[in-house]
């Protein structure tokens, strides 16, 4: 590891100063916000909460419909991957079915609601296709849906990468000991997944728990924390102390879930050598997988299809004749568009300066020896338990009255603290997998430290860095639980928008946006795919 | 021989623990010295105390009547060839090895560098990505990078641990070859005994963190200085003897 240099100093200076500016006193603020009320301090907030029924309903009910979303997510999750990587199925099925799963990642969970309501709605196209109503979507039932669709991408993703950590010899080691199908399975397959397995389901729980999209459109009249939140903060009579209470408690189930998560890590366990092996032929488990995966993604792509259809026709579904005034009067409104370009202009803001961030934070953590550097670890962990609500509301809370409210940048900045701990985790594993001689042998070839990031690290990362991009693009793109609280009618971005024209009743803009964001997220997401494979270096 | 480079009691600790514990000793021009112990002994920490990686506790380090305890490791002119070779793989064969001429005026010529490459026969590799190039041309691209430098003292970690025969006899030769050629003076760290004793002028054997014994390698084999010596090291060639013996019988012995 090089010696420590005084720009090093410098940009980790500059990193945690940042954190403590847009993470840790925003939080801060909001914490002594809760306490505040018109007697001065006291807990009177906290006591007062606990008396409001509507918010006791509320935490049962997103603890409830959470805790099965997550339930149903790591069982399809687990059986998802488990047909990728434990079958014989049909290569090509595979790799269709591991593009398929994200597909959802790409939209703002405030769609998923108004794809819900199309789809399975009384006039919805499924429940056309059924002939009938096939259950009540407001409420638990629809929120169940929408949180299965919103986390299994997550819970799926999480499994996959720990199947591929899984040695398949001692499948056939198992086997040949003896061992009956479900001992096998439990040996091979459950227990090295066994922490994997609790982690998707505390993953599942958290984002279900924090998320504001989808009991947006729909909650009904089933109150959930996310809902009662922005109720509190946003609603006919705000009450900023009374939202900072409720923010600080959705913290509670987030902060234990991280704690959980990290104690679940402790059961899984390493295979030394990973070796290449070829799965016994099984017809009957091939089948099962093969259907129970495809049903599953069809199932969950099926509520989308309602979005490309809907706004090619002229009352979906009352008439059914094709036109193009709904997309071509989106496209003629120069607020939409306007917020179209906002939207990109975030997104991008958020992809270079999220990317700078979480790169040279990364650096300084795994490739110097500074002293001090593992701070970097906790502000990643503290970043990853903020749910974005909480973010958003302590960020209105502190720069309510300053020259930053109203702004790009602070809907720039939310985005860059909230999804910060992914894109660094990636950039850790990238940068410590890399030799690490590097620097030392860049300056005794009389490099400066940035040259040698400049000239060897950064071109040898590429591959991880453009992915980083990526993730911080994709996600501001759809994100609305934390810019909600932040975006003024200049800084208005897609996201958000819908939910203005919700209130309107604007469902055919909504979709028409909402494809928008789609495909640029495809473009995004294809065109870095493509940089990716250029750039990985064999 | 002049002595060029001098170590007087270095020291360096540890978490509580003694890695290296009052090394003296000194190098001629264009010796070749290897540092040879096993694992854990303190050599490789002892290496990038002279190059300047690591900080040392206690001790002075004079390379031609100047002190160089605390100059900083770009200043000393010195340089590494490291165990992994750490070659930037975004760069070819060619580009690694010209890699640190733009940065120093004091670095080989143009002329220079293609006598390195032929010298280390990589003209027919030099287009080559680092991933398509085989263990022991690795090796070569990154002596020529290094040597591009004109170090002024070449040090070699661990350089034929990860090579296999004919080729670990190959560099070998190189290594001195180019210590002959351009009065190099080139330390090498190793804990292979055979090979400590085939490639140098003079061997540091350490043990624990202390010197057991410094010298040439005749002196070291006949006159081991004590039991850790006679142990580590003639013991071992003993048996490899012994082995070759009942293989193939005593006239290769």
């Amino acid at each position: 590891m090089p010696n420590v240099k005084p720009e090093m100093r410098v940009i980790f200076v500059v990193i945690l100063s940042l954190f403590a500016a847009f993470l840790f006193l925003p939080l801060l603020i909001l914490f002594a916000r809760s306490f505040e009320d018109e007697q001065g301090i006291s807990i009177a907030n906290y006591m007062s909460i606990w008396s409001d029924r509507n918010m006791i309903e509320a935490s049962f009910n997103s603890l409830k419909v959470s805790a099965a979303a997550a339930f149903i997510s790591t069982i399809l999750g687990f059986m998802l991957a488990y047909a990728i990587h434990c079958t014989n199925m049909y290569r090509p099925l595979k790799s269709v079915l591991k593009t398929a799963i994200v597909v959802p990642m790409l939209l703002p969970t405030i769609t998923y609601g108004f794809a819900i309501i199309y789809s399975l709605g009384n006039q919805g196209l499924l429940t056309k296709l059924a002939g009938r109503s096939l259950f009540d979507i407001y409420g638990f039932n629809g929120l169940l849906i929408g949180y299965v669709i919103y986390t299994l991408p997550s819970a799926f993703l999480l499994l996959h990468n720990a199947f591929q950590s899984v040695d398949k010899k001692f499948i056939i080691v198992s086997k040949l000991m003896g061992d009956g199908t479900l001992r096998s399975f439990a040996n091979t397959i459950l227990r090295p997944l066994i922490g994997t397995l609790g982690g998707a389901f505390v993953l599942s729980f958290i984002l279900s728990f924090t998320d504001f999209g989808i009991p947006a459109s729909l909650g009904g009249a089933y109150p959930v924390v996310a809902t009662q939140l922005y109720q509190v903060m946003l609603g006919s009579i705000p009450d900023f102390n009374q939202g900072a209470v409720i923010a600080v408690l959705m913290l509670v189930p987030a902060m234990f879930g991280i704690w959980l998560l990290k104690r679940l890590e402790r059961l899984n366990f390493h295979y030394d050598k990973l070796a290449d092996t070829e799965l016994p032929r099984h017809r009957i488990r091939d089948a099962a997988f093969g259907f129970i995966s495809i049903a599953t993604v069809l199932g969950m792509l099926s509520v989308f299809a309602v979005m490309f259809i809907a706004p090619w026709l002229t009352a979906f579904p009352y008439d059914l004749t094709f036109t193009l005034k709904h997309v071509i009067s989106t496209f003629q409104s120069s607020d939409l568009t306007r917020v179209y370009v906002n939207s990109l202009f975030v997104a991008l803001l958020t992809a270079l300066f999220g990317t700078l961030i979480a790169y040279s934070a990364a650096i300084l953590n795994v490739r110097t020896s500074l002293m001090g550097r593992s701070a970097l670890d906790i502000v990643s962990m503290i970043s990853n338990t903020v749910p974005g609500m909480v973010l958003g509301i302590s960020y209105l809370l502190l720069f309510n009255g300053s020259s930053l409210k109203g702004t790009f940048a602070i809907l720039v900045i939310c985005n860059m603290m909230h999804f910060f701990t992914t894109p660094y985790l990636m950039a850790k594993n990238a940068l410590s997998r890399m030799n690490p001689s590097w620097e030392t042998t860049g300056e005794l070839l009389g490099d400066s430290w940035f040259n040698t990031v400049w000239r060897v690290i950064l071109p040898n990362s590429a591959s991880t860095v453009i992915e980083m991009a990526s993730y911080f693009f994709i996600n501001a793109m759809v994100t609305v639980s934390g810019i909600i609280f932040l975006v003024s009618a200049q800084t208005s971005v897609v996201a958000s928008k819908i939910k203005e024209l919700q209130h309107f009743g604007k469902f055919n803009e909504i979709f028409v946006i909402s494809l928008l964001i789609f495909f640029t997220n495809l473009i995004i997401k294809l065109l870095c795919d493509y940089l990716q494979k250029r750039r990985t270096v064999n | 021989m002049s002595h060029i480079l001098k170590l007087q009691n270095i020291s360096k600790h540890f978490d509580g623990k003694t890695i290296l514990d009052n090394i003296s000793f000194e190098i001629g021009t264009g010796e070749i010295v290897s540092l040879l112990g096993p694992s854990g002994s303190g050599k490789t920490t002892l290496l990038n105390i002279i190059l300047g990686l690591t900080q040392m506790d206690q001790g002075k380090i004079i390379f031609h009547q100047s002190d160089l305890t605390h100059v900083p490791m770009r200043k000393r002119g010195f340089n590494i060839v490291f165990q992994d070779y750490a070659l930037f793989p975004n760069l070819n064969a060619y580009d690694n090895i010209v890699y640190g001429q733009r940065n120093n005026k004091e670095s080989a010529s143009p002329q220079q560098i293609q006598e390195y490459i032929e010298f280390l026969e990589l003209k027919p590799h030099l287009q080559k990505k680092i991933g398509e190039l085989s263990g022991g041309q690795k090796q070569r691209v990154a002596l020529a990078r290094t040597l591009v430098t004109n170090p002024k003292i070449l040090l070699l970690d661990e350089p034929l641990s990860a090579l296999d025969g004919v080729i670990k006899e190959s560099i070998k030769q190189r290594i001195q070859s180019i210590a002959r050629e351009f009065k190099l003076t080139t330390i090498i760290v190793t804990h292979d005994p055979e090979e400590a004793l085939t490639i140098s002028d003079k061997i540091l054997i350490i043990n624990q963190g202390k010197i057991s014994q410094f010298g040439a390698p005749q002196e070291i084999v006949h006159q081991p200085s004590n039991d850790f010596v006679d142990q580590f090291i003639i013991k071992q060639l003993h048996i490899k003897r012994q082995n070759i013996y009942n293989l193939f019988g005593e006239q290769y012995a």
